[in-house]
């Protein structure tokens, strides 16, 4: 196999065939209906007690569905998943580290 | 373009330093070269370090000297401390032997993006410069290297020096990240076909991972160093007490870079030492897999214990005892490290040469500062011991005993395949045993005059207190290794200036950067090797592997006859550093030399975008195999998201600590407007569906659709700017300044950095959509616009968070 031909193996395998426009669209709605579901549980008081659980289900939902579909990780090499997972869980874990550590150190907040 | 060596011609260029005149230097992207300007230029700054080191240890040999002036003096330890990390040991590690080394051990023509390699080095060499200008301009910085707030804002420290230095470390950050993307990328993606991560040399092993924490580590510094500059330049108080913060925050942002810096500092080290080691004990590394393995954790595990240089702040029981345990825990592939290089001499048939003099004193200090650390590991014992002498002792012997006498044993080691010289070794042993009694004389009595009582960063003190003593005995110490450099520096000038060369394997070598010419060739590798095992040229020449010395891969031949393609040297990089540098400049002297320089940046980051549209792509071209099937700059782009991820998170993670803790309103509950947020978010969201279907049109060669589709996407992108205008204006108008409180300062920051970013991504897609009238971005260069289409998705997904984080949730849960 000629290296031209290695190399066009390589894309392909690499830009295996990703979503349809329409799997694209489909998606803008459904990130659409997540962010008005956001915004409807925010005005209704019965959702109240839940609401912080439940903005974090739909917005780490909205998140990995432009991650997958719109970044493509779903269709492109698992290697890409494997650079970025561990990055972002670690940016999550300084962001629970700071809010536990300081606030312990610093106290309740003085107006809640 | 790509610069096209005739295959006649490749036996002739046997020579990287011999290519061109002085100018040449300036615009090369040679990855040996570049390795060659790092080393220079930090060795040029450890012997400023040096003199600065030596006129404090004169001013501290005598009680109630004043040789040195207390302003003098905390100017020379800032500086003397930053630029040993910074613009010696760090740059060493990683950019000079990073460079000379990594590649040719993994069978690479070069780095996989030399152009950004060759900007890291001009950036890190602009923003040391700027650093150290500070000295012109009213004195150095004099904050400590470590910049603890609130010694650090402008009441307490007026004038320019902490502004050079708080700017200069965010150049030199980006320096750092560029230069760590570029290895990362490099050694994911461009070693000799079979060499698998377990056959790797263990020396790549620890850049790999020394890289990655560079990635991890810099963006929550940066992040620190941008509050703090806001402090000083606009008069928030992320620092300050005064508005409800803590300068705590400093210490957790500034440590959770400095305790992986330290690993950053330590791992390039740790990987000569497992080169040298084994190469001068005729033996094979003892316990390869384990010794990687190690490297992993260390770099794992050395993200989670930056709470130890804390103790004595208070962080309370649970914290202490968490980073106490994973300080402990890291001890443990520290020392499986330690046990391999030991168990690795066991039985050698030593080469009692200077680099392997180097690696045993690297050994012993080395576990000397390990242990001292160890003992840090315990709240109870560093609360006697922090702030005193002894951390003085145990952080040079970790830093100097360790990282610096390994690249010593370093440089000994690879000096030949650099030059293709050999080094005296009457004048090696001389330096050596110079510089290892120099250097035990001055910072072993450290460890007595520490548990003396003795403090740090003391300019003098009384003769009551009887530290005179061992104080004289180390000020002669430091001039006895003073000696030594010099000997060393003699001995490299006899080196170059010698007629003797070195032949291609003078150590009978292991690692593929000796199966290549002393010096190597401009493309390293005439014939790009298969690897079949770990030690790969050791088995070429003694193994089973012999068969199989036939190259993977055929150079290319093109129409014209031509061979080896390398990309072509490049005037940008040096242009952009110098452009990021008048940033720098400006933010201090003159605030439209601000904008000349992001004029500078912007057109020097066009002219590297397109000047040479494919190098970094699949290397199967380069290699002719397809084992990994991976993109580099896609690899790149990514690894950067990940980083930049780290950047907000820490934005996030301040926005987080200092909610609800404002002293005075308006806050989050009174001020935020949710359905103009709503708006933009949805605005937001549909620019990604454009954005997808500008890279779907590209793909299919359909660029006039594609270009709509960009124009559609930046378009959305403004809209949503002119929402986050609208709301900062009406903000602005009823009191929320960057000064008011503390929501006002983390609010503006976090979202207004999100709103650069969405800023940089319509001009991103904008350049795009125009060159693509010139026919500059057909469908086969479709990755251009997908690179542009991740970042801003990027965008967006943190846009996601911020919205349910900071809007809906503070809304209802902030005060």
């Amino acid at each position: 196999m000629s290296t031209a031909q290695a190399s066009e193996l390589a894309h392909e395998h690499e830009e295996a065939p990703r979503a349809s426009t329409r799997v694209y669209v489909e998606i803008a709605v459904v990130l659409t209906v997540l962010t008005v579901l956001e915004i409807w549980a925010f005005y209704v008081p019965a959702v109240q007690p839940i609401l912080i659980p439940l903005l974090m289900v739909l917005s780490g939902a909205k998140f990995a569905l432009v991650v997958m579909f719109y970044m493509h990780l779903k269709f492109d090499h698992r290697a890409y998943t494997a650079i970025f997972g561990p990055l972002l869980t670690l940016g999550a874990f300084i962001v629970i580290a700071l809010m536990i550590i300081l606030a312990y150190f610093l106290g309740a907040p003085p107006t809640a | 373009m790509a610069v096209a060596i005739p295959q006649e011609a490749v036996r002739g260029r046997e020579n990287y330093l011999r290519e061109g005149g002085l100018l040449s230097w300036l615009i090369t992207i040679d990855h040996k070269r570049i390795g060659v300007l790092y080393g220079l230029t930090s060795l040029g700054f450890m012997g400023l370090a040096g003199i600065e080191a030596l006129l404090m240890r004169i001013q501290l040999a005598q009680p109630d000297n004043h040789f040195l002036s207390a302003d003098v003096y905390n100017q020379f330890f800032t500086m003397h401390g930053t630029t040993m990390i910074f613009l010696v040991i760090m740059p060493l590690g990683l950019g000079f032997f990073g460079n000379v080394a990594m590649p040719l051990q993994i069978g690479a023509r070069d780095v996989a993006f030399p152009r950004l390699n060759a900007l890291s080095y001009w950036i890190f060499l602009f923003g040391a410069l700027f650093m150290y200008s500070s000295f012109l301009f009213g004195g150095g910085p004099d904050a400590g290297w470590f910049g603890y707030a609130n010694l650090t804002e402008r009441f307490f420290t007026p004038g320019t020096r902490v502004d050079f230095w708080a700017i200069g470390l965010i150049i030199l950050g980006f320096s750092s990240i560029l230069g760590s993307l570029n290895f990362f990328v490099t050694i994911v993606n461009m070693r000799a076909p079979g060499m698998t991560f377990m056959r790797m040399p263990i020396f790549v092993w620890n850049i790999l991972v020394a890289s990655i924490l560079v990635l991890v580590a810099f963006p929550p510094l940066t992040v620190g160093l941008i509050f703090l500059v806001m402090d000083r330049f606009i008069g928030t108080h992320f620092y300050s007490t005064v508005a409800g913060a803590t300068p705590i925050l400093w210490q957790h942002l500034f440590w959770i870079f400095g305790h992986p810096e330290v690993y950053i500092l330590a791992l390039p080290a740790f990987g000569i030492i497992s080169e040298t080691i084994p190469c001068f004990s005729r033996k094979p590394l003892f316990g390869y897999a384990a010794m990687a393995y190690a490297t992993a954790l260390i770099g794992f595990i050395s993200y989670g214990v930056w709470g130890h240089h804390m103790f004595a702040s208070g962080m309370g029981p649970i914290a202490d005892a968490a980073f106490s345990l994973s300080t402990m825990i890291i001890a443990i592939p520290t020392g499986i490290k330690v046990y391999s290089w030991v168990a690795t001499t066991w039985g050698g048939d030593f080469v009692k040469n200077t680099s392997f003099y180097y690696a045993l004193a690297f050994v012993i200090q080395f576990t000397i500062g390990g242990l001292t650390g160890v003992m840090h590991a315990q709240p109870a014992m560093d609360l006697q011991q922090n702030g005193s002498y002894f951390i003085v002792a145990h952080f040079h012997y970790v830093i100097g005993g360790g990282s610096l006498f390994a690249f010593l044993s370093g440089i000994y080691y690879w000096w030949p395949k650099m030059t293709g010289k050999m080094m005296d070794e009457r004048l090696g042993k001389l330096n050596f045993w110079l510089i290892c009694i120099g250097f035990n004389m001055t910072f072993f009595p450290m460890h007595i005059l520490g548990l003396g009582g003795m403090p740090r960063r003391v300019y003098t003190y009384g003769a009551g207190f009887h530290w005179a003593f061992w104080n004289m005995f180390e000020t002669v110490g430091a001039f006895v290794m003073g000696v030594g450099i010099l000997v060393f520096v003699i001995a490299i000038i006899q080196s170059l200036m010698s007629a003797e060369t070195a032949v291609a394997d003078p150590w009978d070598g292991r690692t593929l950067e000796w199966s290549i010419p002393s010096p190597p060739p401009i493309y390293n590798f005439a014939e790009i090797p298969h690897v079949h095992s770990k030690d790969a040229f050791w088995e070429m020449k003694h193994g089973r592997a012999q068969e199989s010395r036939q190259p993977a891969a055929q150079p290319e031949h093109g129409a014209g006859g031509h061979g080896i393609h390398m990309p072509a040297p490049s005037l940008f990089p040096i242009l952009l550093a110098a452009g990021l540098a008048l940033v720098g400049i400006g933010a201090i002297a003159w605030l439209r030399i601000t904008f000349v320089g992001v004029l500078i940046v912007y057109l020097a980051i066009i002219g590297m975008g397109f000047e040479y549209g494919t190098y970094g792509e699949h290397p199967s071209k380069e290699r002719g195999d397809d084992a990994f099937p991976l993109d580099s700059r896609k690899v790149g782009m990514w690894t950067f998201i990940g980083s930049e991820s780290l950047f907000f998170a820490s934005l996030i993670g301040t926005y987080m600590v200092y909610k609800g803790r404002d002293l005075v309103g308006p806050t989050a509950k009174e001020i935020l407007e949710i359905p103009l947020t709503s708006f933009s978010t949805f605005v937001l969201l549909m620019s990604s569906l454009l954005m997808v279907l500008a890279l779907a049109a590209f793909e299919r060669g359909n660029i006039r659709a594609g270009r709509n589709w960009l124009f559609g996407t930046a378009g959305l992108g403004c809209v949503f700017l002119g929402g986050q205008a609208y709301e900062f204006t009406k903000f602005f108008r009823e009191g929320v300044t960057l000064q008011h409180n503390l929501f006002g300062q983390t609010f503006y920051t976090l979202v207004g950095f999100h709103g650069l970013h969405v800023l940089l991504g319509v001009i991103w897609l904008l350049t795009l959509a125009f060159a693509s009238f010139k026919g500059m971005v057909p469908k086969k260069r479709a990755l251009a616009v997908e690179f542009g289409g991740l970042y801003w998705h990027f965008v967006d997904i943190v846009w996601i968070v911020i919205f349910s984080l900071i809007y809906l949730m503070d809304k209802v849960t902030g005060a």
